[in-house]
């Protein structure tokens, strides 16, 4: 009796190894003239316009090219980094994928396992529908992703009725600021709110701009060039610059404490007169399409927010300045050759993923900001009457010059260790001097077997 | 004598009030957290970033909404995803379980002069961080073709789960008498039937343990899960969780109700059998 | 065992279940063959096992570990056409993992949780039971399916929970200013406190569990029979309870050794090791080096294999504890 329950299981094992591994035989075979492509999507499923994205951007690919099937898998955040990283490690990258032009998709650019795109725009001709810094080299010095658009990694968005209720105007310059905390802090108002618990948002969102205001746009070249060190007046100053925000309570060093996307809230409910955070924060106060709610309302948004930039520095050598890094978009693994229908159906893919159609709706629910020159945006705005932070990020983007963001131009060793001093300094555990040299030496080390 | 029995039982009192009050901390602690994450589920994301810890409907324009529960299933397609959960969990388990017998009855009752190095290295791996492995093990499956397949994933997990089911079944399968072991070889029965005979069914106990182990760590783990699959109907309920609940999710409500649906089967499968599980847990757990 | 021996442990055993001289020829011809049956026996029940686990486990922790002494530092692939050139390079990982500040900052708090675990979770999960088993307090059921639930609810959940519950605008801001109105939330000058009343709340189930059905195993007439004689509850603990679980209290040690020193999932969802790396532990510390920024694998690896080390030290020690407080017993 054992025996033969003994023997039923082992059969039963065998049936389900053979058939399983059979299931997974019979997919690779599918393809009877059609093209699989394997596609690596980032996308966030609790955005409100997720849902959509995979039916008007994705099904709609679909429909338009029965001759491709897309095999899509969709991450996002951590899970998508990692699965790159081992992507990378095993030389078995996906035929399309979400990237970054530099910082965590790094290794997929330095590694040659993506392809330069610029050849693919020139059989093409479409060199001139991007925007000229859209199709700038990236972390492997050549054009591994189309991107999306230009992000401004800085917006400083104002409370403009509630600085007027408290009979305080728009600041001008630094000390502006520092002089609203004796007014705000005793109403229990913060000045500047900021979700610092991880350390890539101090970097990204302000500190990139601080070190553009006081080393000018090219200070990456003249470091790189050896003119210029981090632990010279431009970089000290700027940590200085950071080191006396938390000093005197303009940022509060609470916010350490504060996860990612915290205080999107506080700031929209009255508690805090700024916010600092990427232009991307802007949709978060957009309408949720699914709920119909806001954080700020149309009315709100037109008339009692305003996005500008960080007040000018004392000393700062450029002034009115945001920080900006080419955005996210799409790269084709560098395994395909040009001319094979895997390659052109790769291709055919990543210029609809970034053609009129689909960038014209990611304007629209404030995913990002179009790269392609086609895309008309004030038409765009007014013929969908898109809200008003639409409009004003727009705005934005041309009132104000543009200096590097660090992680899109210094190696992780380097910038690691930029994310780390300045939560140290929120801490007060090290000063400006301390982390400047401590930067300096990552900078020779990392410098020393590269460059 | 009166006046002694009094001071007694006011120290009583008193002392069972701290008690009282140690274990109204742990339960509280217990359910604050699911209660807070229910409430929240209900609340939309601009409600919550408004109101982060009162009940829903509080604020004016807002009302306790169901929506979450209805767009984060069927965005994440919960559903395919739970059946992924369950094959991989029963699965693996069952792997586990019977291999740890299998290798436990051989170095707790057998003879070998493997069973010193054998033994030793399973030890080793209880002392084993899934981070170590991640990257050798996904360039493994790449070797192999395993990436991408269900057995791929099964074979970790069996794998991962067998240290601790070995290292407690040896140690269990060692507090079982030999002598009557020896008696059925005495009898003529081969050891294989003693396993089958003898031994399995003493194991019970044990058998529930190992399961409550490896259910606990097989159904919430995600990060191997998600490096090893790539297509979508592959991976299991925690991926699916993973992508609403990240560290930069954009909406809490469906975040919340994303955790919700995540926690419920667990939560279903401890009140069903908390006293199998509670005994459980215990009984193989330490050989007393 | 010899071959002789083991026939005469067998005869001894026939003796007393059997003993009649048919059998004992019977026997006589199983001792020949049985050898090589227990053989055959031993490898068939080992083998899918270990394969298993070998593959799984074991070759990639010794791959691992040639990774840490090699030059794989920014990753690609290891074979094919476009294979990296894969040297194999010395300790010099290691040395850069000594220097790194952050390494001691992970290291030290990886031994708070140890501490917190077997100084913290033990004594209360040992308290708890007692309170429980003894009967001194009413729906001992109930509370004992509450303290354990954590340990059912996947961290991932449990760690979203916390990182809210202790933001600036959390509830505990809120708690505090239930006993000081004038209270404003301040960074945190220990940051690490709040991860380890986490750990401690989240595991002490496990062990309650140990301790009450150890506890169960203990005759409670013998408490019964002291109390009577005028001893006190507490004597009864002292004297009675403790001693009989002195093993067990070591082996609950082993696991919340292992345990804490794996410790990864809560902290990397509750505060990714922040803020300025205060709350990094060495499973964090490496997943760094490996999965933020450009990966360096060779000093990961390092790390783990550093791991590995370390969680093999502190059992030996706890080993020796073992035996010390063994020949008490």
């Amino acid at each position: 009796m054992t025996k033969l329950r003994k023997v039923a299981l082992v059969a039963l094992i065998a049936l389900f190894s053979v058939s399983m591994v059979f299931a997974e035989g019979a997919k690779e075979a599918s393809a009877d003239g059609k093209v699989t492509l394997r596609v690596l999507n980032y996308i966030d499923m609790s955005e409100p316009n997720s849902a959509n994205e995979v039916a008007l951007v994705w099904d709609k690919f679909s429909a338009e090219n029965p001759d491709i099937e897309i095999i899509r898998e969709d991450l996002f955040n951590e899970p998508f980094h990692q699965k790159t990283e081992s992507y990378v490690a095993s030389g078995n990258v996906p035929d399309v994928l979400y990237m970054w032009p530099s910082g965590r998709s790094t290794s997929l650019h330095t590694t040659g396992s993506v392809q330069d795109l610029r050849p693919w725009l020139e059989r093409d001709g479409l060199l001139d529908s991007f925007s000229a810094p859209s199709l700038a080299g990236q972390a492997g010095g050549y054009l591994g992703e189309l991107p999306n658009g230009v992000t401004s990694s800085h917006i400083m968005f104002a409370n403009t009725k509630l600085l007027a209720d408290n009979g305080l105007a728009m600041p001008e310059t630094l000390d502006d600021l520092i002089a609203m905390v004796d007014v705000l802090a005793p109403k229990g108002i913060q000045v500047i709110a900021m979700d610092n618990m991880d350390s890539w948002v101090m970097q990204s969102c302000l500190f990139s701009l601080v070190v553009g205001r006081y080393g000018a746009a090219d200070w990456y070249d003249r470091l790189a060039a050896g003119e210029i060190k981090f632990t010279d007046d431009w970089f000290v100053k700027a940590l200085e610059a950071i080191d006396t925000l938390y000093a005197k309570g303009v940022i509060s060093r609470a916010s350490l404490n504060s996860p990612y996307g915290n205080c999107r809230g506080e700031f929209a409910a009255g508690k805090a007169a700024f916010l600092i955070d990427g232009d991307w924060a802007a949709a978060a106060f957009m309408e949720d399409i699914t709920t119909g709610k806001a954080l700020l309302s149309r009315e709100q948004q037109a008339n009692d927010f305003e996005m500008v930039v960080f007040p000018a520095l004392p000393g700062e050598v450029v002034s009115n300045t945001t920080s900006g890094v080419v955005g996210t978009g799409w790269g084709m693994s560098a395994d395909l050759e040009m001319g094979t229908p895997k390659a052109e159906a790769a291709w055919r893919l990543i210029k609809y993923l970034q053609g009129e159609y689909v960038q014209e709706y990611r304007l629209s629910t404030g995913a990002s900001f179009p790269s392609n020159l086609n895309v008309d945006v004030a038409k765009v705005i007014e013929e969908k009457n898109l809200e008003p932070f639409i409009g004003k990020r727009a705005e934005f983007y041309n009132t104000y010059g543009t200096t590097p963001v660090i992680d899109g131009v210094l190696h992780s060793d380097v910038y690691n260790i930029i994310n780390v001093g300045l939560q140290e300094i929120g801490l007060g555990a090290k000063t400006p001097a301390t982390v400047a040299a401590e930067v300096q030496k990552a900078w020779e080390a990392w410098a020393a077997s590269n460059i | 004598m009166a006046n002694i029995q009094d001071t007694k039982s006011t120290s009583v009192i008193i002392g069972k009030i701290v008690v009282y009050i140690i274990l109204g901390i742990f339960t509280f602690l217990a359910l604050y957290p699911i209660c807070w994450l229910l409430i929240n589920s209900f609340k939309t994301t601009q409600e919550f970033q408004l109101n982060k810890l009162g009940l829903p409907g509080k604020i004016d324009g807002y009302e306790s909404t169901l929506i979450n529960y209805k767009d984060a299933w069927v965005r994440g397609k919960f559903g395919g995803l739970i059946l992924n959960s369950i094959f991989y969990t029963v699965v693996s388990v069952a792997f586990i379980i019977m291999f740890s017998f299998m290798c436990g009855f051989a170095f707790a009752k057998l003879q070998s002069k493997a069973t010193f190095a054998l033994y030793g290295s399973f030890t080793i791996g209880l002392l084993m961080t899934l981070q170590c492995i991640m990257v050798p093990l996904f360039l493994m499956a790449n070797w192999t073709g395993l990436l991408d397949t269900r057995l791929g994933v099964l074979i970790p997990y069996i794998g991962i789960g067998l240290p601790m089911g070995v290292y407690l079944a040896t140690e269990y399968i060692r507090s079982i008498p030999t002598a009557l072991i020896e008696s059925a070889r005495i009898d003529g029965a081969k050891f294989f039937r003693i396993f089958a005979q003898i031994i399995l069914p003493m194991c019970t106990p044990l058998a529930v343990t190992i399961a409550i182990l490896s259910v606990t760590g097989t159904w919430n783990e995600f990060m191997l899960i998600n490096i090893l699959t790539s297509t979508p109907t592959l991976k299991s309920l925690p991926v699916g969780i993973q992508a609403f609940a990240g560290a930069l999710s954009s909406d809490y409500g469906k975040q919340f109700a994303a955790l919700v649906i995540g926690l419920l089967p667990m939560l279903a499968f401890y009140l069903v059998f908390h006293k199998e599980i509670t005994k459980g847990v215990a009984a193989g757990a330490v050989k007393g | 065992m010899s071959d002789k021996e083991k026939a005469q442990r067998a005869g001894v055993n026939g003796e007393i279940t059997l003993g009649d001289v048919k059998n004992e020829k019977k026997i006589r011809r199983k001792e020949l063959t049985s050898k090589g049956e227990e053989k055959l026996a031993y490898w068939t029940l080992v083998l899918p096992g270990f394969l298993i686990y070998f593959a799984v486990m074991a070759f990639p922790t010794l791959f691992s570990f040639i990774l840490s002494i090699s030059n794989y530092y920014r990753g690609g692939q290891l074979f094919g056409p476009k294979a990296v050139d894969f040297k194999l390079v010395g300790f010099g990982s290691y040395a850069k993992v000594f220097q790194d500040e952050y390494f001691y900052v992970a290291l030290k708090n990886n031994f708070k949780i140890v501490l917190i675990s077997v100084f913290g979770q033990i004594p209360l999960g040992f308290i708890l039971a007692y309170i429980l088993n003894r009967g001194l307090v009413k729906f001992t059921g109930f509370f004992q399916t509450v303290i354990y639930l954590p340990c059912v609810i996947s961290t991932v959940v449990i760690g979203i929970l916390f990182k809210s519950f202790f933001s600036p605008t959390g509830a505990w801001p809120e708690v505090i200013r239930i006993f000081n109105p004038a209270y404003q939330p301040t960074v945190n000058a220990n940051p690490m406190a709040s991860v380890l009343l986490v750990i401690l709340w989240m595991y002490t189930g496990t062990y309650l569990l140990i301790f009450i059905a150890n506890l169960q195993k203990i005759d409670s007439s013998i408490i019964e029979a002291a109390k009577i004689d005028g001893a006190s509850e507490f004597q009864a603990l002292r004297y009675i309870i403790l001693p009989a679980l002195s093993g067990v209290i070591v082996t609950s040690a082993i696991l919340a050794i292992s345990g804490s020193l794996k410790s990864f999932d809560l902290i990397y969802v509750m505060t990714g090791g922040g803020p300025a790396n205060r709350t990094t532990v060495l499973s964090i510390f490496m997943y760094d080096k490996a999965f933020k920024g450009a990966p360096n694998y060779a000093l990961a690896n390092a790390i783990s294999t550093i791991m590995v080390i370390i969680s093999f030290l502190l059992i030996g020690l706890t080993k020796l504890a073992e035996k010390k407080f063994g020949g008490k017993e």
